[in-house]
């Protein structure tokens, strides 16, 4: 404790050092008001930055494990949510392809009250061009009632005629190609003439007197005279306008149906049955 | 040989505790007070440090597994000083006078064991007035007596007896 002679000089000094061993004594025995003693809560003082910082790098590596999981299923649902988005998108454009079909069909419903018996809808699926050449692809063939020289129309009015059939699809020759015709009729002067393709998407119209009345934007329709397509169809509407000779006009027709915007259309019968199923059509000049 | 002293006046003044207590004595002297006093007289303060701690803890001892070991300790060591203390610097011959010093020193004792608890504790313990007096009381009485006893010359007496006898 201390040596005898500092005892007997100094009393003081053991007195401090009994009182205060008293004193750490009866502290470690007191029970503080948590039910602790002094002695187990200067323990758990001392021991707690220890205790602290384990569970601080406990916290910490459940945070890394937490996030390497949330990571993880982040980049999953990322995954997933971008093929969702993507098989969402196609969904909205094709809805959007069908609500703008349904429009077009209330449109030509709405020109058309009573559409012709045997009418067949129909989607132009592809337009191919060669040369003067232009067709078209439908989707509906023989097995769905498309014949031969079935009239085509869109809403904004006439397209072609069917020229093959399979029994799923037709092809159609379109009024702009280079070999197709069409009568058709002004209408300021009633005066009927021959609307013809120029293989570069525009019709011309031909042979029409120079003394004939002709605006532009005036409609031009179908004369129903040739056999081919019935009277009344829009065709196009006049777009320019020049002299060719001191005879006639030279007329060019903007489409009244664009095949390049058309996905929707309608195959009407033929106005005049051909004589071979599938044969060529009287009025194919090809 | 003050070890040896020390040991005894603790061995008797357990069991004059446990008699006193066996008698259902309400305020029993102060016994173990009496022993660091016994080891205080003449001023020495380390004999009566050293005698305060095995006697306050043999006291808390005493009061049962519940009391904290080392509280009269505290204040026996303290009261030892004070005696050692006062020993040291002035003369305290007469019994009564050494009596009314103990009786003091129950009474310092208990402030200061008051004082202790109401730290440790949060508590103030302080004992009934009239059973403290009694204590410091019948402590003075006891420690005056004995004081008292301890200074006749009972060796003298006995060899005068002695010669008388023989004469």
């Amino acid at each position: 404790m201390a040596s005898p002679s500092l005892v007997a000089r100094r009393p003081e000094v053991l007195l401090a050092v009994l009182l205060s061993l008293c004193l750490v004594g009866l502290s470690l025995q007191v029970r503080r008001p948590g039910g602790r003693t002094a002695g187990q809560t200067w323990l758990l003082a001392a021991v707690s930055p220890f205790v602290e910082a384990v569970t601080s790098l406990r916290a910490g590596a459940a945070d890394v494990g937490t996030w390497a999981s949330s990571r993880r299923t982040l980049f999953a649902a990322n995954r997933a949510l971008s093929s969702e988005v993507e098989r969402l998108e196609g969904e909205l454009l094709r809805l959007r392809e069908a609500e703008s079909d349904k429009k077009r069909l209330l449109e030509l419903l709405a020109s058309q009250p009573s559409p012709p018996a045997r009418t067949v809808p129909a989607r132009l699926i592809a337009i191919e061009s060669s040369g003067p050449f232009r067709t078209g692809l439908l989707d509906r063939g023989s097995s769905d009632g498309v014949l031969v020289d079935g009239v085509v129309v869109a809403p904004g009015g006439l397209v072609g005629r069917v020229i093959a059939i399979g029994p799923r699809t037709a092809r159609l020759q379109l009024l702009s190609d280079r070999t197709a015709a069409a009568g058709v009729l002004l209408p300021r002067g009633a005066r009927a003439a021959v609307a013809k393709g120029d293989g570069k998407g525009g019709i011309a119209v031909e042979y029409v007197p120079a003394i004939e009345p002709v605006e532009k934007n005036d409609l031009v329709v179908t004369s129903g005279t040739d056999g081919l397509y019935p009277n009344g169809l829009a065709v196009g509407r006049v777009s320019a306008l020049a002299r060719k000779s001191t005879l006639f006009w030279d007329i060019q027709l903007e489409p009244a149906a664009d095949p390049q915007r058309e996905t929707l259309v309608f195959v009407l019968p033929p106005v005049r049955r051909p004589d071979v199923q599938g044969g060529p059509a009287a009025g194919d000049r090809r | 040989m003050k070890a040896v002293r020390v040991a005894a006046g603790l061995a008797l003044a357990v069991l004059a505790t446990l008699a006193f207590g066996a008698l259902r004595s309400p305020a029993p002297p102060d016994f173990f007070l009496l022993v660091v006093a016994d080891m205080a007289r003449g001023g020495g303060a380390a004999p009566a440090l050293l005698a305060g701690v095995p006697a306050g803890l043999l006291e808390d001892a005493l009061q049962g597994p519940q009391a904290l070991l080392g509280l009269h300790a505290f204040t026996k060591i303290l009261v030892g000083y004070l005696l050692a203390t006062i020993g040291s610097r002035t003369v305290v011959e007469k019994p009564l006078a050494v009596g009314g010093l103990l009786a003091g020193a129950v009474l310092v004792e208990a402030a200061t064991l008051t004082f202790l608890l109401w730290v440790l504790r949060g508590d103030v313990l302080a004992p009934a007035g009239w059973l403290l007096f009694a204590r410091a009381v019948t402590t003075g009485l006891v420690g005056g007596a004995l004081y008292a006893a301890s200074r006749v010359p009972w060796r003298q007496r006995r060899a005068a007896r002695k010669r008388m006898r023989l004469t």
